[in-house]
């Protein structure tokens, strides 16, 4: 599993960063659970990956991130959307870093900084809806510029 | 994967042209005296300078393109930068003098680059240099780093290299000015006596050294010893319980202001505050001490405060610290500080052991909800911060704050329900802070009547609903009223602020308000600013606004205001300067042509103009109303002198037609070919029956009139057209009626005695009745005799029963009986023809 990981880092990160299209990813692939990740930041792709799939069922996970910032991130805020047929049916908003208090270790990176982050998510649910559906997870800094951007694909059955 | 890069060459070079072009636009459109200083060539492909940048830039972004290397004289192209950003620029070398020419620059960024040869004069002539970000630059060592020259250097960032001591090279002593120090993500593992030497005595006073995330593994004991610095920060360094136990007590002799402690969120290594973790603090003197993203405290905090007894501030951030135990009793700290704490009650009796507690703080506690213990004896408290929690309390606040005598500054806004009653026991209190939290019970009882110095008080949002004008009694002092987001009975703000007279900031915005009463501004002559936007204000009923004498902005946006009226304008404040009337329902015609123009004549004293739009008419929907087209409600001066033309023309011809109604008539009867004396043997127009005595009026004025007039009537008169010799009932049957088409009685009180007259006119009748025509005209020529009318039985009923003219000796009568005449007389005729 770390292996694949770590594969996944090294194509991602050395993929030219010249492309507007991003490939999609797999973090997971299980039986009856898939999730699929595809960046809509026009200006890059980042890494991804999830320790155990069924994890997730589970109130928290570990996960591993990683990507070069384009953007300072001395405030960062993270937007999450929920969309079903095409329409946001849930909306999530958190700050993840402010000035004055940084919580993680990556808040206050300025741009060309690498972040790589590995620990616990807690979803703050307890199961995964039914069903396909479409996350989409936007990170953006305090001057409302993009930081990281994704769509993530999820095929509950 | 060719194909994509070819194209990617392509799309860079265009837009880095465009960059360039739009940039200096922009700089241009700003100021056309002063050339562009600021080019962002930002992942452009870019292996050098580009030539298109001007000598003067002073800030220029360089970042993710591949320069590879620096060699000398780099950017003597630009020399007068400021700020130079290299991230990721795949440097691997930079040459001795590289940096030549660029004695302005201040800020040079080298994020993210291979750094594997640095020249040993890489930095010379950096003369300014005050900040040097080296953050991922496979930088080993500090003494790698040639930039001891550099004696401007205020922040120097090595933050995620391999750095793995930190013993500072002698050349620090020559950065005097050094004030930001950062090491984090390092590999620093153990720091020795003798490290930090060049910072002795007070050399590291104003100095920050950031140690953060570095596996420090021991502090030898004496290595911080003599040491002064403002701040330091050694977050996530420590593996476990005891080598942070260890490592803090290696601090020992380091007085510093500010020590940070504790983790990131991500990364929680420390497994337990076991007690005695901060002992090391004790050898240690600090002012304000931060503890921050600590998840465990298993075993009780017994002893946190410990070794805190002389510090002055405490700031406790993202702990999971539920309860507050033991307290010293010496404590001396001044400010308290818990943000994003565990806590579900606020601990008032613990923190009550501060007694030489001034401020404290407990802010976004999302579990804290319940408010029951009180304060006791904080003689010194000034300032009480819980806001942004949940807390949910009632009979607020004189049990919970009777022990707080000097408190001058409490909030508690952002909180769940909080229940005010038995008014607030704060003499001294300044400010008061309850917005966005429900309040209970406000609004109908006066709950400030103690709090004559308060200047600051704040309800936004509070769920408020003024019913009593009693509600802001006893506020002698304040200043600054925020109550937007309540409301008020009856939608009128009434006499609520009466006893404000010291107010000189009012919001009572989004509440609700359709009347202002004439008195309710009426105390609040020193107001300043008055914010009543987001009302349902369908008019500025000017004269509740006279008090206002003082008011200098004045915010009426996003209400129902059609029109600001004439007199109302003239009445606003002559100390206005800002006058916000965006969002309102303005009505663009010209019947507003008053406001219209007043509005584009005061451009300067009204705000958010763009946003002042008209609602109607339908095709200015949306336009601004300074843009109105005021030459629009004016006509032009042709279309004025044509259309009173017209009029006059159109008058003139209906006077012409009125004057010559008859004339017309009469050319019209003998153009359509009709002949009537001819054709139907009549030889008089009317025959006249009249009294002997009444011969002068016939003469003077029927004959002459009619005869004589336009259409020329031809009469049968006795006295004139009767045929000598002949009987007189003869000549009246003959001559008169079968001869006429009319018969004219002029009936006069002559005309009732004369017995001829009489005869006629019974004649007449019956010949009218046998013709089967309406043949008679009636004309009353004087105030007819009542009993002389009455014994004419049926003259009296013929009058009664048909219309007849009125002689009457006034011009107005005279012309509208000649022309009643007239039109009888020719009418009948044609009556007849039919």
């Amino acid at each position: 599993m770390k292996m694949l990981n770590a594969a996944i880092l090294i194509l991602v990160l050395f993929y030219p960063s010249l492309s507007t299209e991003w490939p999609t990813h797999t973090v997971c692939k299980e039986n009856n659970l898939e999730i699929y990740y595809k960046s809509c930041d026009p200006v890059q792709d980042f890494a991804l990956s999830i320790d155990g799939c069924s994890n997730i069922l589970t109130n928290t996970f570990n996960i591993r991130a990683a990507m070069v910032l384009r953007q300072n991130i001395k405030e960062l805020s993270m937007d999450i959307n929920l969309i079903i047929n095409g329409k946001s049916i849930l909306a999530y908003s958190q700050k993840l870093c402010e000035p004055n208090s940084r919580r993680f270790i990556f808040c206050g990176k300025k741009k060309g900084e690498h972040i790589y982050y590995e620990g616990p998510v807690t979803l703050g649910i307890h199961e995964i809806p039914q069903g396909e559906y479409t996350v989409s997870v936007r990170l953006y800094n305090g001057d409302h510029l993009t930081v990281a951007c994704a769509d993530f694909t999820i095929k509950n059955k | 994967m060719f194909g994509r890069e070819a194209l990617s060459f392509s799309t860079c070079f265009v837009q880095s042209l465009a960059t360039l072009f739009l940039s200096q636009l922009m700089a241009s459109s700003l100021n056309p005296c002063t050339t562009n200083i600021t080019y962002r060539c930002m992942e452009l492909n870019l292996s050098g300078v580009p030539d298109e940048i001007p000598p003067s830039t002073q800030n220029l972004d360089l970042s993710f393109n591949p320069l590879e290397s620096l060699t000398s004289n780099y950017f003597s192209a630009v020399p007068a930068l400021r700020f130079l950003d290299l991230t990721r620029c795949h440097i691997q070398t930079i040459e001795d003098y590289a940096f030549e020419d660029l004695p302005n620059l201040l800020t040079l960024i080298l994020t993210a680059n291979p750094l594997w040869h640095l020249g040993p004069k890489a930095f010379y002539s950096l003369t300014s240099l005050q900040k040097l970000v080296a953050v991922e630059d496979n930088i080993s060592s500090l003494a790698d780093l040639p930039i001891g020259h550099l004696h401007t250097l205020q922040e120097l960032n090595v933050a995620t290299n391999n750095v793995d001591s930190l013993k500072l090279p002698k050349y620090f002593s020559n950065l005097t000015f050094l004030r930001f120090l950062s090491l984090q993500s390092n590999k620093i593992s153990s720091i020795s006596i003798g490290d930090l030497d060049v910072l002795q005595g007070e050399k590291g006073l104003n100095l920050t050294l950031v140690l953060s995330s570095n596996d420090i593994k021991y502090i030898q004991p004496g290595s911080f010893e003599g040491i002064h610095l403002h701040e330091l920060s050694l977050r996530a360094c420590f593996e476990n319980t005891n080598v942070m136990k260890a490592c803090i007590q290696g601090l020992a002799g380091l007085q510093v202001h500010r020590l940070v402690l504790g983790e990131f969120r991500n990364i929680q290594r420390v497994e337990d505050f076991s007690n005695g973790l901060l002992d090391g603090l004790c050898l240690v003197q600090l002012q304000e001490f931060v503890f921050i993203c600590f998840k465990r405290f298993n075993n009780g905090t017994d002893t946190l405060f410990d070794c805190l007894g002389n510090t002055s501030t405490v700031r406790l951030v993202d702990l999971y610290l539920d309860q507050v135990s033991a307290v010293p009793t010496a404590s001396r700290i001044h400010q308290l500080e818990c943000k994003t704490c565990k806590f579900s009650e606020v601990p008032a009796l613990k923190l009550s052991s501060f007694k030489e507690l001034r401020l404290l703080r407990i802010t976004k506690s999302k579990y804290l909800t319940g408010f029951q213990q009180k304060f006791v004896d904080l003689d010194n408290l000034e300032v009480l911060d819980l806001s942004e929690n949940r807390l949910s309390f009632i009979k607020c606040c004189s049990f919970h704050l009777g022990g707080t005598p000097k408190l001058k500054h409490l909030n508690l806004s952002f909180n769940s329900i909080i229940s005010v009653s038995g008014g607030l026991p704060l003499h001294e209190l300044v400010s008061l802070d309850f917005q966005h939290s429900k309040l209970d019970n406000l609004g109908t009882v006066p709950v400030f009547v103690s709090l004559g110095k308060l200047i600051y008080l704040d309800i936004s949002y509070t769920n408020t609903h003024v019913e009593s004008q009693y509600v802001f009694c006893g506020l002698a002092s304040l200043q600054v009223l925020k109550m937007a987001g309540n409301s008020f009975k009856d939608n009128n703000l009434g006499d609520s602020f009466k006893n404000l007279t010291q107010l000189l900031t009012l919001d009572v915005s989004s509440c609700k308000v359709i009347q202002v009463s004439l008195s309710t501004f009426s105390s609040l002559g020193k107001l300043q600013t008055l914010n009543i936007s987001h009302n349902k204000l369908l008019t500025f009923d000017h004269p509740a606004y006279k008090p206002l004498q003082a008011l200098t902005v004045l915010d009426f946006s996003s209400n129902q205001l059609t029109v600001l009226t004439e007199n109302a304008q003239e009445s606003l404040p002559s100390s206005l300067v800002h006058l916000d009337l965006s969002y309102n329902l303005f009505i663009c015609s010209c019947n507003h042509l008053s406001f219209l123009k007043w509005a584009q004549e005061h451009g300067e004293l009204l705000r958010s103009t763009e946003l002042m739009v008209c609602i109607s008419p339908e095709h200015l929907k949306n336009a601004s109303v300074l843009n109105f087209d005021l030459s629009s409600c004016q006509l032009s001066a042709v279309l004025v002198a044509v259309y009173v033309g017209t009029a006059l023309a159109g008058a003139v011809f209906l006077f012409l037609i009125y004057k010559y109604y008859f004339n017309l008539y009469y050319g019209l009867v003998l153009l359509s070919g009709c002949r009537r004396y001819a054709d139907r043997g009549d030889t008089y127009d009317a025959f006249v029956i009249h009294s002997s005595k009444d011969i002068e009026w016939v003469r003077k004025e029927l004959v002459e009139t009619l005869e004589r007039g336009v259409p020329p009537f031809h009469l049968c008169l006795h006295y004139r057209d009767f045929t000598p010799g002949v009987p007189i009932a003869s000549n009246i049957i003959h001559e008169g009626f079968l001869s006429s088409r009319k018969v004219i009685a002029v009936i006069s009180n002559h005309f009732m005695e004369s017995k001829w007259c009489s005869f006629e006119f019974e004649i007449a009748q019956s010949w009218q009745f046998m013709e089967g025509r309406a043949g008679i005209i009636l004309i009353v020529l004087e105030e007819v005799d009542k009993v002389l009318l009455r014994r004419k039985l049926g003259l009296s009923r013929y009058l009664k029963r048909n219309t007849y003219l009125e002689w009457k000796d006034r011009e107005i009568s005279r012309h509208l009986f000649w022309r009643q005449l007239r039109t009888a007389l020719l009418d009948a005729g044609k009556w007849s023809r039919e």
